[in-house]
C-alpha cells in the first residue's frame, strides 16, 4: 500500500501539470483577444431631439437596409408614448445606448462583445456562441437574436439603401453599432462622422426631420456637443449606472427633470 | 453469449428502460431538428429568452449536487460510513453535469461553438466561471466514477488489469473531494448569480439568490440521491442499502431545509419592504400572480413545510414510503424553484421610458419540440441512472469497500 500513498513529489507534479495547462490557455486566449487595443481621438454620441421626432420610422428602414438586418428582428425601434398632457404623441427612438459601462458586456461568457475605444458596442459574431445572456441583461431590450437564418431578398433594399456590412449567420444575437463601417471608412477617406453623410450612421442621414444627430463629444464644436450644452436632455435610466451614449432632448422642455 | 440470450427474462426493468431509451431517442429526433433548422421552433423569444431548458439546465445542476456535498462529507469530513452513498451520488452527479452539457448545447444558438468559452475568456463573467467549474468538475466527476467502471463484473472479468487501473483512481478520492467541493461550491453559488447579477431585472438583482442556490441544491442533491437508493433498493431484491445511512442522511436534509426556508423567508419578505419598479411587480407574479400556484404549492409547501415535517419528525421518517415521499418533494421544489426563479424575471418587462418606467408583463409556455427535447435529455438521465444500477452497481451498500483510503488522508495532512 506505500506506493500507493500520494507523496509530496506527486502533488508538487500533479500542481505544476495544472498551472501549465493554464498558462497555455492563457497564451492561447491572448492571441485569439478581439477588439482594437490602445485610445482613440473620438468619442461617438448620438442625440435624438423628441420635438422633432415624427415617428416616421425612416430611421428603423434605412438601419434594415444598411445592416442588411432580417425583417423579423430590429436594431432600431421607434416607440410611441403620451406626452405630459395627453394630447399629443411623443415618439421615442432607441438604437442601442452604447453604454460606457454595458452590461451586456459584462456578462459574456465569451467576451463576443467589447467597447472599442471610440465607445461603440461592438459585437464578434465569429465568437458569439448564442446563449443570449446578453439579452437578459440589456435593459433597454437593444438585443435581438437570430432565431431563423435570413434567407432571400431584404424588403427594406435597395429603396432604402444598400447593404455595407455581412449578413450573420443564424444563431447570434445582433445589435445597432453606430454604423461603425460608415464611421471607420468614413475616417479612413478623411470624412467626419457627424458632418459628412457618408461617414454618419445611416439612421441620422435619413432623418428627414434632424432629429438625430450624430457626432464626437470630444470635438466641443461638433454639433452633438453643442447640443448637450445649449439645450436640456437626458439619457434613459441612467440610474443603472449604465452611462448611455444617446442622448434624448425632450419634446417640451419641462419634461427633464427626470 | 446465447446461453445469456437463452436465460433472458423480460423483467419490468426492461420495459422501463424500454420507454426511457424511446422518449430519449425521440428527443434526440426533436434535439437534431433544432440543430438543424434553429431556434425560432422554441417559443422563446427576445423577451423571455431563456426558457424550459435553462430550467432542465439549472435543475440538473442543482440535483447532482448530492455528489459534492457526500464526497465532502465522507472524505473531508471523515465520516467513512457513507461511502457507498458517497459513489451512488457521484454517479447520478456524473448523469446529472452530462444531461446539462446537453441541453446547454441545445439551448446555444451556435452549438458548434460550444468551447469557445475554454479560449476565450470573459473573466467578468459569471457565466464563463460557472462553464469553466463545470468543465473541470466533470472532469472530477469523471476521474471519480472511474472506479466504479473498474468495479464492473464484465469489466473486471475481461479487462483485470485496467480494472485495476481504474479502480486505483479510488486512491485520489479526497483530493479529488476537495477539488468538487472548491469547484461546486464556486458554480453552484454563481449559478444564482447568473441572475442576481442583472440589473436590469429587479427581481433578480440581489445578493441572496447565490445563498440560496446552493443551499436548495445541497438539499435537493442529497435528496435525490438517497430517494433512487431507497427506490432501487425497493424495486430490485438484489440491491441493498442500510437504511440507517439513508435515514440519517434524510435527517439532514429536513435541517437543511429549515435553513433555506429561513432565509427564503426573509429574502422575499424583505422585498415587500418598499416600491420597487419590476420588483415588486415579479414578486407579485410569484406570490399572487400566475406563477402563484408554483410558488406557494409547488416550492414552499411541498417543496418545503410538508418535507420538514415529515423529515424531522422521527415516527414520519422511519416509514420508508413517507420518507420517500418527502425527499421526492424536495426535488419537485428545487425544480420549481429554478423555473420560478427563470420565468419571473424574464415575464416582467420593465420599460426604459422617461418619467414613467412602467411595467409589462408577457407570457411563455414552452413548444412541443422544447418539450420534447428536454424530456429526451431527462429520460436520458433516468436511462443512464437506471442501467447504474441494474449493471454498476451504483447502488450497493453490502460490498465490503477497500479501505486505503485512511492513508491518503494523512498523506494529505502531512503535506501541509
Amino acid at each position: 500500500m506505500a506506493e500507493e500513498k500520494i507523496n509530496r513529489r506527486g502533488m508538487i507534479r500533479m500542481t505544476a501539470a495544472g498551472a501549465a495547462a493554464v498558462a497555455g490557455l492563457r497564451l492561447v486566449r491572448k492571441a485569439s483577444a478581439s477588439g482594437p487595443e490602445g485610445e482613440s481621438p473620438h468619442s461617438w454620441a448620438m442625440v435624438i431631439d423628441q420635438s422633432r421626432c415624427t415617428g416616421c420610422e425612416y430611421c428603423v428602414n434605412s438601419c434594415q437596409a444598411h445592416n442588411d438586418i432580417n425583417p423579423d428582428m430590429r436594431w432600431n425601434r421607434v416607440i410611441e408614448q403620451n406626452d405630459v398632457t395627453g394630447e399629443e404623441s411623443v415618439y421615442l427612438s432607441r438604437p442601442c445606448m452604447h453604454c460606457e459601462n454595458p452590461p451586456c458586456k459584462n456578462v459574456c461568457m465569451v467576451g463576443a462583445t467589447y467597447v472599442r475605444p471610440d465607445g461603440i458596442v461592438m459585437m464578434d459574431y465569429d465568437k458569439c456562441i448564442g446563449c443570449r445572456y446578453c439579452e437578459v441583461a440589456c435593459p433597454y431590450y437593444a438585443r435581438v437574436f437570430n432565431w431563423e437564418t435570413f434567407e432571400g431578398d431584404n424588403p427594406f433594399v435597395p429603396e432604402w439603401g444598400q447593404p455595407e456590412i455581412e449578413r450573420r449567420v443564424r444563431g447570434v444575437v445582433e445589435k445597432c453599432s453606430f454604423c461603425y463601417q460608415r464611421i471607420d471608412r468614413g475616417l479612413a477617406l478623411g470624412l467626419m462622422p457627424g458632418v459628412d453623410k457618408e461617414a454618419t450612421p445611416a439612421c441620422v442621414v435619413v432623418c428627414p426631420v434632424g432629429a438625430r444627430n450624430f457626432g464626437d463629444l470630444n470635438d466641443p464644436e461638433s454639433k452633438v456637443s453643442q447640443l448637450l450644452t445649449t439645450r436640456p436632455h437626458y439619457q434613459l435610466r441612467n440610474d443603472l449606472g449604465t452611462g448611455p451614449r444617446v442622448y434624448y432632448l425632450p419634446a417640451q422642455e419641462e419634461g427633464v427633470g427626470i | 453469449m446465447i446461453a445469456a440470450i437463452r436465460s433472458f427474462k423480460l423483467r419490468p426493468v426492461h420495459v422501463w428502460m424500454g420507454i426511457l431509451a424511446i422518449t430519449t431517442g425521440i428527443g434526440a429526433v426533436a434535439g437534431i431538428i433544432v440543430f438543424a433548422e434553429g431556434l425560432y421552433l422554441t417559443n422563446l423569444t427576445d423577451l423571455v429568452p431563456w426558457g424550459l431548458w435553462i430550467t432542465i439546465d439549472l435543475s440538473s445542476i442543482a440535483l447532482s449536487a448530492g455528489a459534492f456535498s457526500l464526497c465532502a462529507i465522507v472524505y473531508i469530513l471523515g465520516i467513512k460510513k457513507y461511502q457507498p452513498v458517497a459513489r451512488t451520488a457521484t454517479y447520478i452527479g456524473l448523469i446529472g453535469y452530462t444531461m446539462a452539457m446537453f441541453t446547454l448545447l441545445l439551448d446555444i444558438g451556435r452549438p458548434e461553438r460550444f468551447w469557445h468559452y475554454l479560449v476565450y475568456w470573459n473573466t467578468h463573467s459569471v457565466l464563463w466561471e460557472v462553464s469553466m467549474c463545470l468543465t473541470l468538475y466533470l472532469t472530477v466527476l469523471l476521474l471519480e466514477t472511474l472506479p466504479i467502471i473498474g468495479g464492473i463484473d464484465f469489466v473486471r472479468s475481461r479487462w483485470p488489469k485496467l480494472s485495476a487501473r481504474l479502480e486505483h483512481v479510488h486512491h485520489y478520492a479526497p483530493f479529488l473531494a476537495v477539488a468538487g467541493l472548491f469547484l461546486s461550491m464556486l458554480h453552484q453559488s454563481s449559478l444564482g448569480a447568473t441572475f442576481g447579477v442583472i440589473i436590469a431585472k429587479p427581481i433578480w438583482y440581489r445578493p441572496g439568490l447565490s445563498v440560496l442556490f446552493i443551499i436548495s441544491a445541497v438539499a435537493g442533491g442529497i435528496s435525490l440521491t438517497v430517494l433512487l437508493s431507497m427506490l432501487a433498493s425497493r424495486l430490485d431484491r438484489k440491491i441493498k442499502v442500510k437504511d440507517e445511512l439513508l435515514e440519517s442522511l434524510a435527517l439532514v436534509v429536513g435541517w437543511i431545509l429549515v435553513g433555506y426556508l429561513y432565509f427564503r423567508f426573509w429574502d422575499a419578505f424583505s422585498m415587500t419592504y418598499t416600491y420597487e419598479p419590476g420588483r415588486t411587480e415579479g414578486l407579485a407574479l410569484l406570490t399572487r400572480g400566475p406563477l402563484a400556484l408554483n410558488f406557494w404549492l409547488g416550492e414552499i409547501i411541498i417543496g418545503a413545510l410538508i418535507p420538514i415535517i415529515l423529515l424531522l419528525n422521527p415516527r414520519t421518517r422511519s416509514l420508508p414510503w413517507v420518507r420517500m415521499l418527502a425527499l421526492a418533494m424536495v426535488v419537485g421544489g428545487v425544480v420549481a424553484y429554478r423555473w420560478d426563479t427563470t420565468l419571473a424575471g424574464s415575464m416582467v418587462i420593465l420599460t426604459y421610458t422617461p418619467n414613467a418606467i412602467r411595467t409589462l408583463y408577457t407570457t411563455y409556455v414552452p413548444s412541443l419540440i422544447e418539450i420534447l427535447a428536454g424530456g429526451g435529455v431527462i429520460a436520458f438521465g433516468m436511462l443512464a441512472i437506471t442501467i447504474g444500477m441494474q449493471y454498476f452497481n451504483i447502488v450497493d451498500h453490502a460490498e465490503a469497500q477497500p479501505e486505503p483510503v485512511q492513508e491518503e488522508v494523512y498523506a494529505l495532512g502531512s503535506a501541509d
